[in-house]
């Protein structure tokens, strides 16, 4: 593990997560009360004993450095442990990260410095549970010079991804980037095998193809320029993703749109979530602040009285709700809810201060929002989207510190 | 008529590579470190560079990296007196990498095979 380093890959601009990532990069976005994103990959990392981390940050970074120093300094550089924040340095180029490679690329310094034996490049903006020893150990065993980690997806969600073809001793044999007309596993009709978008590279070979792809006019892309150069030349395998979380479906998700952020969020509500967040054997940290416990208050049973109550919700530490009704909902820290107001299928992220007789259903309100009294918000989209930004779907958002009348 | 661009410090192996490959009849520019190179490639976009690494100023490896993010295309050969640069990685940029030697028979052929001879 000591040979191994990590490049995380953070710096993308999460355009279709806007407006959470309006003021923050898409790994900094909260998520499940009290996370954000890069959590979980980074909870991977410590509980695959993997403790040389080099964070690779672009746009919107500040938020971002902000949670990794603050809650992520828990490496010892005595130990030859690391977690190192690195925006473009121009060192060898005067432009800005052009594409994932380009990141690794500009960065060679780095893996001069470091001289690691295999590097594996992490996507900064995934949710699931990964052992990346068992990556490791595959990798080593087949004397590969790539391991792409895979995942099984429905056909019909194939044009989103990477879609592989393996032969008889998970060799990749092809690899073709968001086809039209995906072709379905062997043993499944109607499952394709997808790449991960995360990468096990033995250094040398890492170093060599991205030179190689800087001297070219390509996206300078590990998924659409770098893999399918190297396959039937390297030895390209692929790994199953073997997922920690132990449940019947595998999960794997790539954060990509609000719908999606707002379901995922809406899954750890359920009774027997599909995402388990309290496996002791499988840890998620994050930051916290000191804050006190949740509280709700009033329980005034005459007609007309007001009852602070919470139902299949998560209500993170510093809440307060106050004679107001939450159901169904993610509560970050330091929410407070006020007499009369009810929240359902909703996400309140952090220091969000909600009025008196407020009705929110289906929506996120960002960072320090206070709703005003009597506002309604998720009821008539029409009339939300005159302030707000509604998605396909019909989710609400509040952008961060909005000031709503 | 095929530019090259020679980069080296030391002058007197300067004008003795200068000579060589005049003679081979190719047009040669010369810069004396890694800076200098950057603003030559700059004037007059060479179709090949001979760089060497030890120079004053700026290493050959750092204005390499430098011309390269302009002018991905251009073929360089490093052209210098020791191996032990191979072990840089960014060194693996270049297309050639050869070791100085008093017979420039390997440099030409080079040149050649990169870019021909006119």
């Amino acid at each position: 593990m000591k040979k191994v380093l990590v490049m995380l890959l953070a710096g993308g601009q999460g355009e279709r997560l806007y407006p959470l990532t309006k003021d923050r990069a898409k790994p900094a976005v909260p998520f499940g009360g009290i996370y954000r994103i890069i959590d979980f990959t980074l909870s991977n990392c410590v509980n695959s004993g993997l403790r040389k981390i080099c964070v690779l940050t672009q746009y919107k970074s500040y938020s971002l450095d902000r949670h990794l120093r603050i809650g992520w300094n828990i490496f010892n550089n005595e130990l030859g442990e690391f977690i190192e924040n690195i925006p473009p340095q121009k060192r060898i180029s005067d432009m800005w990260y052009q594409g994932t490679a380009d990141a690794v690329y500009q960065n060679i310094y780095v893996l001069e410095r470091e001289r690691p034996e295999k590097v594996l490049i992490l996507a900064g903006d995934h949710i699931y549970k990964m052992d990346y020893r068992e990556l490791i150990e595959f990798h080593d065993e087949k004397k590969a010079d790539i391991t792409v980690p895979c995942i099984e997806v429905p056909i019909k969600d194939a044009s989103r991804f990477g879609v592989i073809g393996i032969d008889n001793n998970q060799m990749i044999v092809a690899f073709d980037e968001k086809p039209a007309n995906p072709k379905p596993t062997p043993s499944n009709p109607e499952m394709v095998l997808v790449s991960m978008g995360i990468y096990l590279f033995n250094t040398e070979v890492l170093v060599k193809s991205v030179i190689v792809d800087a001297k070219k006019d390509t996206v300078h892309d590990f998924g659409r320029s770098i893999i399918p150069s190297l396959i039937n030349k390297d030895r390209v395998f692929a790994f199953m993703f073997n997922d920690k979380n132990n449940k019947t479906i595998k999960y794997w998700r790539d954060i990509g749109t609000l719908d999606a952020y707002w379901e995922a969020n809406m899954d750890l509500v359920q009774i027997d979530p599909i995402f388990n967040l309290y496996d002791r054997g499988w840890p998620i940290r994050t930051y916290h602040e000191q804050l006190p416990p949740a509280k709700t208050v009033f329980s005034e049973s005459f007609p007309g009285g007001r009852c602070g109550r919470v139902l299949n919700s998560l209500v993170s530490n510093g809440c307060i709700i106050s004679g107001a009704h939450v159901e169904r909902s993610v509560l970050s820290p330091d929410v407070r809810i006020d007499n009369y107001s009810e929240i359902c299928d909703s996400i309140l992220m952090e220091g969000v201060n909600i009025g008196k007789n407020v009705k929110i259903r289906k929506a996120i309100i960002d960072k320090s929002v206070s709703i005003p009294d009597g506002k309604s918000i998720g009821y008539n989209l029409e009339e939300d989207a005159k302030q707000l930004a509604v998605t396909e779907k019909g989710i609400v958002i509040a952008h961060k510190e909005m000031h709503l009348l | 008529m095929k530019t090259i661009l020679l980069v080296e410090d030391d002058k007197n192996q300067l004008l003795l590579y200068k000579q060589e490959l005049l003679l081979e009849g190719y047009n040669i520019i010369t810069a004396q470190d890694g800076q200098e190179a950057i603003n030559k490639v700059k004037e007059h976009t060479p179709d090949l560079i001979v760089m060497d690494i030890n120079m004053p100023k700026m290493s050959g490896i750092e204005s390499m990296g430098r011309i390269l993010s302009e002018h991905k295309k251009i073929p360089i050969i490093i052209n210098t007196a020791y191996g032990s640069y191979k072990d840089d990685f960014m060194s693996w940029s270049a297309d050639a990498y050869i070791i100085k030697s008093s017979d420039i028979t390997e440099l030409k052929d080079k040149i050649k095979e990169l870019i021909g001879k006119i």
